[in-house]
């Protein structure tokens, strides 16, 4: 296998969150020693529910936070340390999709002058953007005449590929997909999937695909992993995951997803989780799940599982 | 028996710039102590013609229909005082985000006791000893402290669990359920698609399901209409839908999502273009601008219902005996 593109090494994402009674301060670990590593050309799914931390990671790979700890290794460089300036670089490399189309693009920038923005901030010469913004806007499917429009007079699905092509501008190694589908209805969803793959197709490009929508990271996925509570508890490829997951959490999530399909949904077996996700501020010690897992033993409420390989490939942190 | 049956609805919304025909002409029913689900994208018509068929749509809707019948009164003719009487007694809903359909400003307590108390005619303590029941019903622990929290107190899974007390507290024959678990994680989800089947086996109350979400459908409902620019398309038993579909958009539908047993190599087959500007709908066939299929006569000519069987039923000139053979590509 190829050297990683990005290392991830026990990243942490602490938000301060007010002080408690006796006036210190609170912290909402948001990412917590979460490690992975991303490979050229591939796509990792990042899956879990609402505020386990799955957009804090991408938004920290990205740079867009300052993480609190850990290592993020760029091909070889570690870019979490970095000021503002030094990181400018690397930005070039790194883009992101952002989930709501509606609310991620200036509604007093025309589409073309969205799309040149980041060539326009890297300084790329005058004639050399207008020649790219045009290739970008045939490339996600835009037609000509729709450069010089304003984000108001175009659909979920059109304004999306529009963030695509901004992303696309600077010819970005990584792209950080950032439940880029959520906001679309079901067949203009197919559409911008299938568009990331056939730009991943011929362009190479790494993606981090963060969403909560389970059937899709798989669909598009060679490798996924599973967050809750600011922790990375299982990581395999899709394969393997799928037939083979081992973590409560992992088993509990997929089993919740509805079957597009009557007679397997009236066979399958849901595992309904008791209560909610618990708040990730000063959170106990021990398991992040201790407190909704089915197989809780005394050890999982005061030892935090390490991750561990339980088949080549697989890591899973978990006491069972 | 047919608890509610709708003829020849039509709902329009007179704004500045036209008129958006939201729905043009549906026909459907629903059978006591059947789960119904309604699918369609954004903009389908699916939430508005209950909406219509409820009155809860704002004065400049514009709502005919031939019939609207539930349990054996006719609606269309009922005074809006009437028909108030019957919303939250003997229909219930359930809205997409519990956050905006709870009043922020009262607690749990006094907007769960509220319909108790109007229709049901319950004093205080009766009402408030009648809502502990409902809130333990609906599997909320610690019902006491709950009655006295504001809706910001609860978690999204607790604050739709009460939405959903409200909408069973007066033993409703119906409910209409509109999006319930759009806006929950997936095992919220499963708890609250677990609790409504529960309570449906428990008091034989019909529940109309209006999701986008095929595999909610799937694991829910028996009976589904499939809604497609302010029509229904096709309509059927889940079986029929899911495993014998006729319509091209209901094709489409189904190879737009991820295969249950999809290798990360199967490809997605997405509907080209997009949904149809209801300012101007097409002449003919709603869907014949996106069909890979579209003959001219479907450009002008609305396709008229074709009943393969008592239940399942397509609106699609294809179904004509002179059409081509068309199946579905999978």
């Amino acid at each position: 296998m190829d050297a990683p593109l990005i290392e991830v090494r026990s990243l942490k994402m602490y938000f301060p969150v007010g002080n408690n009674i006796l006036g210190r301060r609170r912290q909402l670990k948001a990412v917590d020693d979460v490690s992975f590593d991303l490979y050229p050309g591939e796509t990792f799914g990042l899956v879990g529910e609402s505020g386990c931390g799955k957009t804090t990671v991408g938004r920290s790979l990205v740079r867009l936070y300052h993480p609190t700890g850990g290592q993020i290794l760029y091909r070889g460089v570690d870019i979490a340390p970095l000021d503002e300036k030094a990181v400018m670089p690397y930005r070039r490399r790194m883009q992101m999709i952002f989930q709501d189309p509606y609310a991620s693009l200036n509604p007093r920038m025309t589409v073309s002058s969205i799309i040149a923005e980041p060539m326009r901030l890297q300084g790329v010469a005058q004639d050399a953007i207008a020649a790219r913004v045009a290739e970008l806007v045939e490339q996600v499917g835009l037609k000509k005449d729709h450069m010089n429009r304003y984000p108001h007079e175009f659909s979920g699905g059109q304004r999306q590929r529009i963030g695509i092509a901004r992303a696309l501008a600077m010819h970005p190694e990584f792209v950080v997909c950032d439940e880029p589908i959520s906001a679309l209805d079901v067949s203009i969803q197919a559409q911008v999937i299938n568009m990331l793959e056939e730009l991943q197709d011929s362009m190479g490009m790494t993606y981090l695909f963060v969403s909560h929508d389970l059937s899709m990271v798989r669909h598009i996925s060679h490798r996924v992993g599973v967050m809750y509570l600011g922790h990375l508890v299982e990581l395999a490829t899709v394969r393997e995951l799928y037939s083979n997951m081992q973590h409560p959490y992992t088993q509990a999530l997929m089993s919740a997803v509805p079957i597009a399909d009557p007679d397997l949904a009236a066979r399958s077996q849901r595992i309904v989780l008791q209560g909610d996700v618990p708040q990730p501020i000063d959170p106990p010690p021990g398991c992040p799940f201790a407190s909704r897992c089915r197989y809780v033993k005394p050890v999982c409420r005061e030892v935090l599982p390490e991750m561990r390989e339980v088949a080549p490939g697989h890591l899973l942190a978990c006491h069972l | 028996m047919n608890l509610l049956e709708v003829k020849n609805l039509n709902t329009s919304f007179h704004i500045g710039v036209g008129t958006v025909q939201a729905v043009r002409g549906i026909s459907f029913h629903v059978e006591q102590g059947e789960s119904l689900g309604i699918v369609g994208e954004s903009g389908s018509g699916k939430s508005v013609s209950m909406l219509s068929v409820m009155g809860l749509l704002p004065n400049y809707a514009d709502i005919v229909a031939d019939s609207i019948r539930f349990d054996g009164r006719e609606l269309t003719k009922l005074s809006g005082k009437a028909l108030r009487a019957m919303h939250g007694s003997e229909i219930g809903m359930i809205f997409q985000d519990p956050m905006t359909s709870l009043n922020p400003l009262f607690t749990v307590e006094s907007q769960l006791t509220e319909p108790l108390r109007i229709h049901r005619h319950m004093d205080k303590r009766q009402a408030r000893q009648r809502a502990l029941e409902l809130l333990r019903q609906v599997d909320i622990p610690n019902p006491e402290a709950r009655l006295k929290q504001y809706p910001h107190e609860l978690s999204g899974g607790l604050r739709q669990r009460v939405m959903i007390a409200i909408a069973i507290a007066c033993g409703p024959k119906m409910i209409i359920a509109d999006e319930p678990t759009t806006a929950l994680d997936v095992t919220i989800q499963a708890q609250i698609l677990e609790l409504l089947q529960h309570l449906k086996q428990e008091t034989q109350t019909s529940i109309i399901m209006i999701t986008h979400d095929l595999g909610v459908i799937a694991s829910m409902c028996s009976r589904i209409l499939v809604m497609y620019g302010g029509t229904i398309c096709e309509q059927g038993n889940a079986r029929d839908i899911f495993y014998d579909p006729r319509h091209p958009y209901t094709w489409g539908l189904l190879n737009s999502i991820p295969k249950v047993q999809d290798a990360p190599a199967g490809k997605l087959i997405p509907i080209k273009g997009t949904p149809p500007d209801m300012l101007k709908p097409p002449a003919g066939c709603p869907f014949s601008p996106r069909c890979r299929y579209c003959m001219p006569v479907c450009r002008a000519y609305m396709p008229p219902t074709t009943e393969l069987s008592d239940v399942h039923r397509v609106a699609c000139h294809l179904m004509h005996p002179h059409a081509p053979k068309i199946t579905r590509e999978v």
